[in-house]
C-alpha cells in the first residue's frame, strides 16, 4: 500500500496504461513539458516522448476531433480538457462524432476515446474553472461517463477506461486532487460501471459522485454524533448508472437525497430521483430530495462558499426527509 | 521537435519598429509618429504607472488578497500604445491581461481587482468605456469584436473595434472564424495579437508554423508584424489599421512581437518550461528601458520628471492596495441577482428559501 | 502592532517550501512590496513580498530550514496601534475544522487555502455541523414549504386515489408504504382520520382503523409491540385489530340486548350430503364443507324470518331484502368478519366458491375493505376450535349471528333405539330489540330442522 494524493494516483494509472500498451497516447493543452497544470501527466513525456505525450495547439475541438483520427488508426487516446469550463468548444465533436461514429459505423468503428477533465469548484477559482458539466454528457447515448472521488478508484478506473472500447468521460474533482489515502498498486479495483457503498448506514442513503463524496462522509461522520445513522454511495459510474446498489439501499432506508455541484434543476439528481421513485415506490417514507448549486451561473470565488453544498445543507436535507 | 533555446531573442525580419531597445528612434518606409515633447513624457509615464499597477497586483495575490492575477509584465508597450491609438468612438475587446489598455480607457485598476480577488466576474460597464469585460475563455471575445464592428457598420458610424488576443489563441476555432466573418464582411476590426511567445507551457510553434502575421494573408486582409515593446511603433501602426478600418478599408491583423516576462498567472511556474537566458535576454529589451533612454537621450526629461513619476506610481500602488482591500465581499443575496433580465419564479424561489435557510444558522 | 506574515503557498498545492536566502535582517527597517526572503519550491525560487510596513522584529525561520504552508515566518513591528487596524493582511486560519461563512466587509477570504493556477486554492471544508437556532427561533424562520429548489405548489398534493375497489371520495393523504399497508389489510384509506403531517394518514391510523400490523415492517421510529417488563407483569400496548375488535365489540355488547338460545341437531344426514355433494361435478373443483349446508341452512332461515336480516337504528328498525352473509374467520392476525355479497341468491355451488375465496383470502390477509364492511348476518364457527357452543355478540349493525359447534360423535335416539349420530350444537345470539324470543326460537328451530334433513332446504327454499 502506498499514500498518494488523487493526482498522483491517476499518475500512476496513466503511467501503467502507457506501459501496458503501447497505443495508448496522451494529449491535450501543457501536459507534456509542464506535466499539465495540476501535475497529473507530470514525468510522463520524460519517460515515453513526444510522440506518445502530445502538447497541442490550444485548441479544445482540435484535441478531441484529432484524437477521433487518432482512434480511427488504431491509438488509444487519452485526451485533457485543461479545465471543466473550457469543454465547450469540443462538445460538438463529443457529441456529434465521438458518442455517435459506433452506431453510424454499425459497430464497426470503436472510438477508445478517454477525455479527462478536472472539473467542480472549491478553489477559489475565476469564471469557467469550477464548472460541473456532467450532465450535459450523460444526457448523449454513445458517451460513458464516470468520476472518480478518491485516489484508490482514481488509480484504478484511468486504467480501466482506457481499457474500455468505449468513449469515456472521465471526471476527476480537482478540489480533491490533493487529497491523499492509501492506493493498493497492484489492486485491480471495483469494475468501472458499478457504484460503491462508501460508508454503510441504515436511516438515509446519500447518493453523491466526484467532489461531493468527501463532503458527504463528513456529513455522516458529523450526524453519526446525533445518532443519525447515513449510508453514503459513491456512484462511479454515471452512465451506465448502476441502479442495483442504489434501489437496495434506498429500499432498505426509505430515504434518499441526492448531492451534486452541479445545478439542481435538470441536474444529473434529477433522473436519480425519478428512477429511484419508479423502482422503490413502496418504500419512500419521503420524496427524494435534491442538494445542489442553484440556478444561477457559477459565482465569482467569494460567493462560493454560499453556493457549493457543504456539510450543513446536506445534513438540512436529511433533515428534511425525517420530516414526512 | 521542441528545442529549448532562447525564443524570439533575436529580432525578426519584417517587424516595424521606431524605436530601438537602446532608445534610438529609426524610422521606417511604411509607418512614422510625430509626437510632442509632452505626448513622449506622457508614454512614459503611462508605461511606468501600469507597471507598477501590475507589480501591486502581484504582490497583493503572494498576500493572499487576490486569488489570481494575470500579469502584463514586459508587455506594457504595445498595450500602452495600441491603447493610445483609439478614438473614444472605439470599442476594444480584451482577454483578461489588458490591463494596459484598461487604463488608456480610463478603467479605475481597482474595477479590475475585483475579478481577480472574486467579488465579481467583471467590474465595470464596458459602455461607460467602450471597453469589454475580461473574457477568460481563450479567444471567444475575437467574434464579440467583429459582431459588433458589423453593428458600425449598420450604423454607419465612424468608428472601429479592437480585438485583442494572444498567440495560443490564433489555434481556436473562434478566433479562425473571426477572421473569416471580418473578411468576408469587410468589418471595421483590428485584430491585434500579442505575441508573447507562451501559452502557458506551450511555445509558439505548437500554435503556428508561420509568423503569425502572415495568417492574415490566407484570409484575405493584411497582417503586419510590430515590435511589442516599442510603444512608438504600436501606436504608429495601430493608429493606421484603426483609421484604415474606420474608413471601410476591412480587417487588419497586427502581431505584437512581445514576451511575458512573468507568468502565465500568479500560480504558473515558467522555470519549469523556460530557460533562464531567455529572460535575461529579453530583459534587455525592455519597453520601458528604452523609453526612458529615449527620454533621457533626447533630454526630453530630466532626473526631476523620472522620480515625479516614480513618486507618483508609488502613490498610486498605494492607493491601488489600500482600495483592494477595502473591495467588500458580495453578500449571500448577490448570487441570485443579475441572472436574468426578466423576474425568474425558480430563481426567486431558490433565493428565498436560501436565505430562510441561512437565517436559521446562529451568528 | 506585531504583525506575523505566514508562508504562503506560491500556486502549485504544495504543502512546504525551503528559507532560501533573507534579504532583510531583524531591526531592518521594510516597506510594503518589499522582497524579503526567497524560497524553494520544488525547482522553483519564489521571492517574497512583505506585506507591512515597519521594522522587523523577528526572523521566525532560518535558512535551509523547510517550512510548512501557514507557518509564520516573520514578525514585523508596525507602526498601527494594536487592534486598531481593521484589516489583517493575512489572513488568519481559523480553528481546526470550523467554516466561517464570507463576512460582509471583510479583506480576506477567512479561510486558509493553498493557491492553486487559478485561485486562491482548495476551500478546508467543515466536519461539523453550524449550529442552528433554537427550534422556537427557528420555527418562525422555517421554510414555508419543505420541498427543496423544485417548485412546490401551494396546493395540496394530486388526489391520488386509493385501489380500484374502493370508491374514494375525497383525497387521502398518505406515503406509498402507509398505502400498500393500507391496500395489503383491506382498509379504505378514505375513512380513516389522519393524524400526520399535514393531515396525512400513518402506519399508526391505518392498524388502529381494524388493519394488521405486517410482520417485520420498518417504521420510521421502530417501538416494540412488548415492552418486557421485568418480572411479574407483561405490558401488551393495545392498537391493531385487537383495539379495534375490541372496539366493535363492545360498541355491540352494550348496545345490543344479547340473547342466546342453544339446539343440539343430528347432523348425520347434513354429513353425508356433504359426501354426496363432493361426488357430484358441480362441486369438482370447490371444496365442500359442513359449513356451506350451514350457510345455506341459514340463508334459507333469513327468508322464512326476514327480521334475523334486519337492522335497528334509532329512527327505524331497517330490514334489509339482500343478505350479505358474513363469516368468522380467525387469522394469525386477529378475527375479521368478511362478508359473502348478495349470498341469498347464489346457487349452491356459487355460494361454495364464494366461501372458500373468502375463507382463503381471509387467512391471507387479502380481504379487500369492501368484503369486510356492509354485512348483514354472520355465522362464526367455533367447531373449528373443538368447542360445542358459546354465546357469540352480534356484529354491530346486524340483529342474528349463528355460532356452529364442532361435530362429533354422540349417542342419540333414533327410531326409539340408541345410536351413534354427527351431532351439533347451534348457538343463535339474536338482538331482542329486533328478534323476541318467540322468533328467535323459530329461526334457530328451522336451521336445525333443515339440518337434520337437508331436504327441507330445498322444500322451503
Amino acid at each position: 500500500m502506498t499514500t498518494l494524493t488523487l493526482a498522483k494516483a491517476l499518475n500512476e494509472g496513466l503511467r501503467r496504461s502507457m506501459e501496458d500498451d503501447s497505443k495508448v497516447l496522451v494529449m491535450g493543452e501543457d501536459v507534456g513539458k509542464l506535466g499539465g497544470v495540476f501535475r497529473v501527466t507530470d514525468g510522463l513525456q520524460k519517460d515515453f516522448g513526444e510522440d506518445r505525450v502530445i502538447d497541442t495547439p490550444l485548441a479544445e475541438s482540435g484535441i478531441i476531433g484529432t484524437a477521433i483520427g487518432l482512434a480511427l488508426r488504431g491509438y488509444r487516446p487519452v485526451c485533457e480538457i485543461q479545465f471543466d469550463g473550457f469543454v465547450f468548444p469540443a462538445v460538438n465533436q463529443i457529441i456529434t462524432q465521438l458518442a455517435k461514429m459506433p452506431l453510424r459505423s454499425l459497430g464497426a468503428l470503436k472510438l477508445p476515446v478517454v477525455v479527462r477533465i478536472p472539473c467542480g469548484g472549491g478553489i477559489g477559482a475565476v469564471e469557467h474553472h469550477s464548472e460541473s458539466p456532467e450532465a450535459y454528457f450523460t444526457h448523449t447515448a454513445g458517451l460513458r461517463v464516470v468520476a472518480c472521488s478518491n485516489p484508490a478508484d482514481g488509480y484504478s478506473m484511468i486504467q480501466e477506461a482506457i481499457r474500455a472500447d468505449d468513449p469515456i468521460i472521465f471526471f476527476e474533482p480537482k478540489r480533491r486532487y490533493w487529497d491523499k489515502s492509501e492506493v493498493d498498486l497492484t489492486a485491480t479495483g471495483l469494475p468501472l460501471d458499478q457504484a460503491r457503498v462508501a460508508r454503510p448506514g441504515a436511516d438515509i442513503t446519500l447518493l453523491a459522485y466526484g467532489p461531493m463524496v468527501k463532503t458527504c462522509l463528513e456529513a455522516a461522520a458529523a450526524a453519526a454524533e446525533d445518532s443519525r445513522d447515513i449510508e453514503v454511495i459513491d456512484l462511479r459510474s454515471l452512465n451506465p448508472l448502476d441502479m442495483g446498489v442504489v434501489a437496495e439501499s434506498v429500499k432498505r432506508t426509505g430515504r434518499c437525497v441526492v448531492v451534486h455541484e452541479a445545478p439542481v434543476f435538470t441536474g444529473f439528481g434529477a433522473e436519480l430521483a425519478a428512477r429511484i421513485t419508479e423502482q422503490c415506490f413502496y418504500h419512500l417514507e419521503s420524496p427524494v430530495l435534491r442538494v445542489g448549486g442553484f440556478s444561477t451561473p457559477y459565482p465569482p470565488s467569494r460567493l462560493e462558499e454560499y453556493y457549493l453544498p457543504d456539510l450543513d445543507r446536506v445534513l438540512d436535507a436529511v433533515d428534511r426527509a425525517f420530516t414526512y | 521537435m521542441t528545442s529549448d533555446a532562447p525564443r524570439g531573442v533575436d529580432a525578426p525580419p519584417e517587424l516595424v519598429q521606431l524605436l530601438t531597445p537602446e532608445g534610438e528612434r529609426v524610422e521606417h518606409p511604411d509607418y512614422d509618429i510625430e509626437l510632442t515633447d509632452e505626448e513622449v513624457r506622457s508614454l512614459y509615464r503611462d508605461l511606468v504607472l501600469v507597471r507598477r499597477i501590475d507589480l501591486e497586483a502581484v504582490a497583493l495575490q503572494r498576500q493572499g488578497e487576490l486569488g489570481i492575477w494575470a500579469s502584463l509584465l514586459g508587455q506594457e508597450a504595445a498595450q500602452i500604445g495600441s491603447g493610445r491609438a483609439l478614438t473614444d468612438a472605439d470599442m476594444a475587446f480584451p482577454t483578461y491581461r489588458e490591463h494596459g489598455v484598461a487604463w488608456c480607457r480610463d478603467v479605475d485598476p481597482v474595477r479590475l481587482l475585483g475579478l481577480f480577488r472574486g467579488v465579481n466576474h467583471g467590474g465595470w460597464d464596458p459602455a461607460e468605456h467602450n471597453f469589454h469585460l475580461y473574457t477568460i475563455v481563450i479567444g471567444s471575445q475575437t467574434l464579440h469584436a467583429v459582431g459588433y464592428a458589423m453593428g458600425i457598420q449598420r450604423d454607419g458610424a465612424e468608428a472601429a473595434t479592437i480585438a485583442y488576443f494572444g498567440d495560443g489563441a490564433t489555434s481556436q476555432g473562434d478566433v479562425n472564424e473571426s477572421f473569416i466573418w471580418a473578411s468576408v464582411f469587410n468589418a471595421p476590426v483590428v485584430f491585434f495579437c500579442q505575441n508573447n511567445q507562451w501559452a502557458i507551457s506551450e511555445p509558439l510553434e505548437k500554435q503556428s508554423k508561420i509568423p503569425l502575421y502572415k495568417r492574415a494573408s490566407g484570409f484575405g486582409f493584411p497582417g503586419v508584424r510590430v515590435d511589442g515593446n516599442d510603444v512608438f511603433a504600436c501606436l504608429a501602426v495601430t493608429r493606421k489599421a484603426l483609421q484604415n478600418a474606420r474608413e471601410g478599408q476591412g480587417p487588419t491583423l497586427i502581431e505584437a512581437f512581445t514576451y511575458r516576462m512573468g507568468a502565465h498567472t500568479t500560480s504558473d511556474d515558467p522555470t519549469r518550461y523556460r530557460v533562464a537566458d531567455e529572460l535575461e535576454a529579453w530583459k534587455l529589451k525592455d519597453p520601458i528601458e528604452r523609453l526612458k533612454a529615449y527620454l533621457f537621450k533626447n533630454q526630453l526629461a530630466d532626473q526631476e520628471f523620472f522620480d515625479k513619476v516614480d513618486a507618483e506610481a508609488d502613490a498610486l500602488g498605494k492607493d491601488v492596495r489600500r482600495r483592494c482591500l477595502e473591495l467588500p465581499d458580495p453578500e449571500p443575496e448577490a448570487l441570485f441577482q443579475h441572472v436574468y433580465a426578466a423576474q425568474h419564479s425558480l430563481l426567486d424561489e431558490e433565493r428565498d428559501q436560501y436565505l430562510t435557510y441561512l437565517a436559521g444558522f446562529e451568528r | 502592532m506585531l504583525r506575523e506574515f505566514k508562508l504562503p503557498d506560491v500556486g502549485e498545492g504544495l504543502t512546504e517550501a525551503e528559507i532560501v536566502k533573507w534579504h532583510v535582517a531583524e531591526g531592518e527597517s521594510v516597506r510594503i512590496n518589499q522582497t524579503i526572503v526567497e524560497i524553494e519550491t520544488a525547482k522553483a525560487v519564489v521571492e517574497l513580498p512583505c506585506p507591512f510596513e515597519g521594522i522587523v522584529a523577528a526572523l521566525m525561520v532560518t535558512e535551509g530550514q523547510t517550512v510548512d504552508v501557514g507557518a509564520p515566518i516573520i514578525a514585523v513591528r508596525t507602526e498601527e496601534e494594536a487592534g486598531g487596524s481593521p484589516e489583517d493582511l493575512v489572513p488568519n486560519p481559523p480553528a481546526e475544522g470550523a467554516v466561517e461563512p464570507g463576512i460582509h466587509g471583510s479583506p480576506a477570504p477567512k479561510q486558509e487555502r493553498k493557491p492553486v493556477l487559478v485561485g486562491y486554492g482548495v476551500m478546508a471544508s467543515s466536519t461539523k455541523r453550524r449550529p442552528r437556532k433554537s427550534a422556537t427561533e427557528a420555527a418562525t424562520v422555517a421554510p414555508a414549504v419543505v420541498p427543496a429548489v423544485v417548485p412546490a405548489p401551494a396546493a395540496p398534493a394530486p388526489v391520488v386515489t386509493a385501489p380500484a375497489q374502493t370508491a374514494v371520495r375525497v383525497s387521502v393523504l398518505a406515503k406509498p408504504p402507509v398505502r400498500k399497508l393500507a391496500k395489503d389489510l383491506g382498509v379504505d384509506l378514505a375513512t380513516v382520520e389522519g393524524t400526520g403531517p399535514q393531515g396525512s394518514i400513518t402506519r399508526d391510523d391505518v392498524q388502529s382503523a381494524v388493519g394488521s400490523p405486517a410482520p417485520g415492517q420498518a417504521t420510521g421510529q421502530a417501538v416494540p409491540l412488548r415492552q418486557a417488563a421485568p418480572g411479574r407483569e407483561e405490558r401488551i400496548p393495545v392498537r391493531g385489530v385487537r383495539k379495534a375488535t375490541a372496539q366493535a365489540m363492545v360498541a355491540s355488547a352494550f348496545t345490543a340486548p344479547h340473547v342466546t338460545e342453544f339446539l343440539q341437531v343430528d347432523v348425520t344426514e347434513t354429513m353425508a350430503a356433504v359426501r354426496r355433494l363432493r361426488q357430484m361435478p358441480d362441486f369438482a373443483e370447490v371444496k365442500v364443507s359442513p359449513l356451506l349446508l350451514v350457510a345455506r341452512a341459514l340463508l334459507t332461515a333469513v327468508r322464512r324470518h326476514p327480521m334475523a336480516n334486519s337492522t335497528w337504528t334509532d329512527e327505524a328498525i331497517i330490514v334489509r331484502h339482500y343478505v350479505n352473509l358474513g363469516i368468522a374467520a380467525a387469522t394469525d392476525r386477529g378475527l375479521i368478519v368478511p362478508n359473502i355479497k348478495d349470498a341469498h341468491a347464489l346457487s349452491l355451488p356459487e355460494l361454495a366458491v364464494a366461501l372458500n375465496d373468502l375463507t382463503e383470502r381471509a387467512r391471507s390477509g387479502k380481504a379487500t375493505p369492501a368484503e369486510l364492511t356492509g354485512g348483514t348476518i354472520t355465522i362464526t364457527n367455533v367447531g373449528v376450535f373443538g368447542i360445542d357452543a358459546g354465546t357469540p355478540i352480534l356484529n354491530p349493525g346486524e340483529a342474528a349471528i349463528l355460532a356452529l359447534g364442532q361435530i362429533r360423535d354422540m349417542p342419540w335416539v333414533v327410531d326409539g333405539q340408541l345410536a351413534v349420530r354427527k351431532v351439533t350444537t347451534l348457538a343463535l345470539s339474536f338482538d331482542h330489540r329486533l328478534i323476541d324470543g318467540e322468533i328467535g326460537s323459530y329461526i334457530l328451530r328451522d336451521i336445525g330442522a333443515m339440518l337434520e334433513d337437508p331436504l327441507k332446504m330445498l322444500a322451503w327454499g
